[in-house]
C-alpha cells in the first residue's frame, strides 16, 4: 500500500463529497446550504490541488487542470457569498444563494471528472 | 513565387540545391538524464508540503475564529463570519496586525488568536524558507542554467562550432575565434571553467555548459543536431573523452568536420576509424616543428608566426644545432616522439629516464637528469642540444639549470606542462619551448581560420629556407613586425564584379591589383600568400603573376588595405585608375559623355 496514493485519493474524494454535500438541496434556499461546508470544500480543494503539483505525466496534467477549475469555481462561489452577506444591502437573498450554489455545482462537475480520472488511473495501473 | 502553380512546379521539377539536400541520418536523441526539465515542476513538487501545511493552518485558525463566541459593542453575543475571520487571520499571519475588528475580541477569541499567531507565523516561515532554500539549491540552479543554455543554443542563427573542453587550449582558441567573429558553444566538465567563460570578455555571447562532453545527450543539448552546427572540436585533456566526442559526432552527424586533440597514438588510430577527424597530437607536432627548425630556421619562424594569429609579433629565429650529440631527459610519450624525430634527422641522442625503459631503448640511462654524474654519463659535456621533457614542470626547470651548469653552451629545449609555470619558463629563457596547449590551439586555429592558410602552412616545409626568409622580409617590409589580419578574396562575378572584364584580357598582373586606389604608385600594405585556381595552388605569387577569373587569393595585411582593395574589386572607376592610371567618371551619364568626347 502506498501512503501517498491513500492521501491523494482521500483528498480528491473528500473534495468531491464536500462539494456535493454543499450543492445538494433546493438551489435558492439559504437554509439548506451550510457556509461551513462551502468553507471546507474550498480548503480541501486547495489541498487537493497542491497534492497534484509537479506530476509531469499527461494524466497528472489533466488532474491539475480539473482541480484548478474546481478551485476557481469554489472561490468564485465564496466571493459571491461574502459579497452577499457583508457588502450587499439586501443580504443573502434567494438569487445570491442560487448563484453561489450553481457555481459550486460547476465545481462539482470538475470534481467528478477528477474522481473519474482517479478511478481510470487506478484501473489502468499495472504493476510492472 | 506567390502563384501556387509556380510553387508547385518549382517544388516538383526544380533540382534541389545541394545545400538543401541533407544526407539521411538518425536524429540525434535528445534524451539525456539532464534533459532541460521544466523548472516550474521542480518548484511545484518541492513546495507541496509547505503549501499544504500553510493551507491547513489557515483553515484551522479561520474556522476556529468563526466558532468561538464573541460579543458586539453592546455586549450581545455575536459570532464572527468567515469573511471577517479570514481577513483577521490574513493580516495576523502576515504579521501586519491591524487590530481587533469589527468589535474588540473577548478573552476566548484572544486565546485562540494567540495560538493562531504562532501557528501561522511558523507556517509562513516554513513556506518562504522552503522557497528560498529551493532557489539557493544547486540542482535547481543547474536546472535553470541548463534551460538558459538550451534556449541560447536553439536561438543561434549563424554557423557555430562546438568546443568540448575549455582548458588552456580551449581558452586560447576561443579568444582567436572570437576575434575572427566566429560563433561557438563551450562544454566543460568543470563549473569554474564555465564561470571563467562568462567573465572572459568576448564580443559574442558564448553559451557554456558545465557537463561531461563524453555524454551524447550533452552534445545534443550543445547543438550537435542544430542545422547551423558547422564542426566539433574535442580539446579536453583526456583522450578517452575526446574519442567519445569524436565517435558521437561521427556517428550522428557524419558530414560535420571534427578536430581532436590526442596524445596517445592508439587513441589517434581509434579516432581515425570514425570518419575523417583531424587529429592533433601536440608532441608529434612539436617533433615535426623541431625537425623543420633544425633544417630550415626561417621556415619554422614563418610557420610559428602565421599560426600565432593576428597581432602576434615576429618570433625570433632560433638556430638549433643540426649536427652533434643531443641529450633527452624523460622518455614518456613526448620523449619518444621527439627522440624519433631527432634520430630521423641523423642526430645522435642519449636518453635519461627515471623509470626502466631498457626494453624499448637498450642504451637508455636510468637515473635522474639533474644528477651531475648521470648527465656526465649521458655525455652532456660534448652535447650540442638538451631536451627537458618530463611531465613535471618543477623537474624540467631543475633539468634546465643542471644542464646549463654542466655545459653553458648547450641548446636547451623544454616542455611546459602547466599554464601557471609560463613566467618561470620565460625567466629561465630556454631556446625552444613546447607548450602542448598552445601547439594544439595554434594548429586548430590555422585549420579553422582559413583553409587556404592551412594549405599554405603545409607548403612551407617543402620549400627551402631562403624562400621562407624572403617571404618574411616581404611581410616585414609591407606590414610591420606584427602579424596583420588574414583574409580571402575570390575573383568571382559576385565578389569582384569590377574586375571581370580586366581578368578576361589575360593581362591582369597581381601587382597591378594590389596598388593603392588613392595613389597608384604606392603599394597596398598587403601580401598575397597563396593563390588557388581550380585545385592548383601557387604559393606566394609574385607581382607579375597573371590572374584569371574565379581565382582565390589569401592575403595578409593591414585592415585598411582590405577596405581599399574592396573598393577596387567593386567600383569600376577605381579599378580603371588602379590598373591603368586613367581617371574614369564614376557616374553613368559622365561615362557616356566622356566616351562620346573621346
Amino acid at each position: 500500500m502506498n501512503l501517498e496514493k491513500v492521501v491523494f485519493g482521500f483528498f480528491v474524494l473528500l473534495a468531491a463529497t464536500l462539494n456535493f454535500g454543499f450543492f445538494i438541496g433546493d438551489i435558492g434556499d439559504p437554509e439548506l446550504h451550510n457556509s461551513y461546508e462551502l468553507y471546507a470544500a474550498v480548503v480541501v480543494n486547495l489541498i487537493a490541488t497542491v497534492l497534484k503539483f509537479g506530476d509531469r505525466t499527461q494524466i497528472g496534467a489533466v488532474h491539475l487542470a480539473t482541480s484548478l477549475v474546481a478551485d476557481l469555481q469554489l472561490i468564485a462561489a465564496a466571493l459571491v457569498w461574502g459579497y452577499a452577506s457583508y457588502v450587499s444591502t439586501e443580504g443573502l437573498t434567494r438569487e445570491a444563494t442560487a448563484s453561489v450554489v450553481s457555481l459550486s455545482g460547476g465545481a462539482l462537475m470538475a470534481n467528478i471528472v477528477s474522481v473519474v480520472l482517479l478511478v481510470v488511473e487506478t484501473i489502468s495501473f499495472h504493476r510492472r | 513565387m506567390t502563384n501556387p502553380l509556380l510553387l508547385f512546379w518549382y517544388r516538383m521539377f526544380s533540382d534541389d540545391r545541394p545545400a538543401r539536400r541533407r544526407p539521411a541520418r538518425w536524429r540525434v536523441p535528445l534524451a539525456s538524464r539532464r534533459q532541460p526539465s521544466a523548472t516550474i515542476f521542480l518548484v511545484m513538487r518541492r513546495m507541496r508540503a509547505p503549501l499544504i501545511v500553510l493551507i491547513a493552518i489557515f483553515a484551522i485558525s479561520t474556522v476556529g475564529l468563526t466558532l468561538i463566541p464573541g460579543q458586539d459593542l453592546e455586549g450581545r453575543p455575536w459570532r464572527m463570519g468567515f469573511f471577517d475571520a479570514f481577513y483577521v487571520m490574513s493580516y495576523t499571519a502576515s504579521t501586519i496586525g491591524f487590530g481587533e475588528i469589527p468589535y474588540p475580541f473577548t478573552y476566548n477569541q484572544r486565546m485562540w488568536v494567540t495560538i493562531s499567531i504562532y501557528l501561522t507565523v511558523v507556517g509562513w516561515a516554513y513556506a518562504i524558507g522552503s522557497l528560498l532554500a529551493l532557489v539557493q539549491e544547486r540542482s535547481f540552479r543547474q536546472a535553470l542554467s541548463l534551460q538558459h543554455f538550451t534556449r541560447k543554443v536553439q536561438r543561434l542563427n549563424e554557423p557555430f562550432l562546438i568546443i568540448a573542453g575549455y582548458g588552456r587550449t580551449g581558452e586560447l582558441l576561443a579568444g582567436s575565434l572570437d576575434a575572427l567573429g566566429r560563433r561557438f558553444v563551450v562544454i566543460d566538465r568543470d563549473d569554474e571553467r564555465i564561470d571563467d567563460l562568462y567573465t572572459d570578455s568576448f564580443h559574442a555571447d558564448i553559451p557554456g555548459l558545465a557537463a561531461d562532453a563524453g555524454d551524447p545527450g550533452h552534445l545534443a543539448i550543445a547543438g550537435l543536431d542544430h542545422p547551423h552546427c558547422e564542426g566539433v572540436l574535442a580539446l579536453t585533456d583526456d583522450d578517452e573523452t575526446n574519442l567519445a566526442v569524436i565517435q558521437t559526432a561521427a556517428l550522428l552527424r557524419p558530414e560535420l568536420p571534427t578536430i581532436a586533440r590526442a596524445v596517445s597514438p592508439t587513441v589517434s588510430e581509434r579516432m581515425r576509424a570514425f570518419g575523417t577527424p583531424t587529429v592533433v597530437n601536440p608532441f608529434d607536432r612539436f617533433g615535426d616543428h623541431l625537425r623543420i627548425a633544425l633544417r630550415a630556421p626561417a621556415s619554422y619562424q614563418l610557420m610559428t608566426w602565421l599560426e600565432s594569429g593576428p597581432g602576434a609579433p615576429l618570433p625570433p629565429r632560433g638556430s638549433p644545432p643540426s649536427h652533434g650529440h643531443w641529450v633527452m631527459c624523460g622518455y614518456g610519450r613526448f620523449g619518444r616522439e621527439v627522440t624519433e624525430d631527432l634520430r630521423a634527422e641523423g642526430l645522435d641522442v642519449a636518453i635519461i629516464e627515471s623509470r626502466d625503459v631498457t626494453d624499448h631503448q637498450p642504451d637508455a640511462i636510468i637515473g635522474s637528469g639533474y644528477d651531475p654524474t648521470v648527465l656526465a654519463a649521458a655525455g652532456i659535456d660534448e652535447a650540442v642540444g638538451f631536451v627537458a621533457g618530463t611531465d613535471n614542470d618543477t623537474t624540467n626547470l631543475s633539468l634546465v639549470i643542471a644542464a646549463r651548469k654542466a655545459n653553458p653552451k648547450v641548446f636547451v629545449a623544454a616542455r611546459q606542462n602547466k599554464a601557471a609555470s609560463a613566467s618561470l619558463f620565460a625567466a629561465i629563457d630556454v631556446d625552444s619551448l613546447l607548450v602542448p596547449a598552445d601547439v594544439v590551439a595554434h594548429e586548430v586555429y590555422a585549420q579553422l581560420s582559413a583553409p587556404l592558410m592551412w594549405r599554405f602552412l603545409q607548403e612551407v616545409p617543402l620549400r627551402d629556407d631562403a624562400w621562407a626568409a624572403g617571404v618574411i622580409d616581404r611581410l616585414m617590409e609591407l606590414c610591420g613586425e606584427h602579424l596583420q589580419s588574414l583574409w580571402k578574396v575570390r575573383l568571382t562575378p559576385t565578389e569582384a564584379p569590377a574586375l571581370q572584364g580586366w581578368l578576361g584580357t589575360g593581362q591582369a598582373r597581381l601587382g597591378d591589383l594590389l596598388r593603392n586606389p588613392d595613389e597608384r604608385e604606392e603599394r597596398l600594405h598587403t601580401v598575397a600568400l597563396l593563390l588557388a585556381r581550380s585545385g592548383q595552388i601557387e604559393v606566394a605569387p609574385s607581382d607579375d603573376f597573371l590572374l584569371q577569373r574565379d581565382d582565390e587569393l589569401l592575403l595578409v595585411g593591414w585592415p585598411s588595405a582590405r577596405r581599399l582593395l574592396d573598393t577596387t574589386l567593386l567600383v569600376d572607376a577605381t579599378r580603371a585608375y588602379v590598373v591603368s592610371g586613367r581617371y574614369v567618371p564614376s557616374s553613368w551619364i559622365w561615362r557616356r559623355l566622356s566616351r562620346r568626347a573621346a
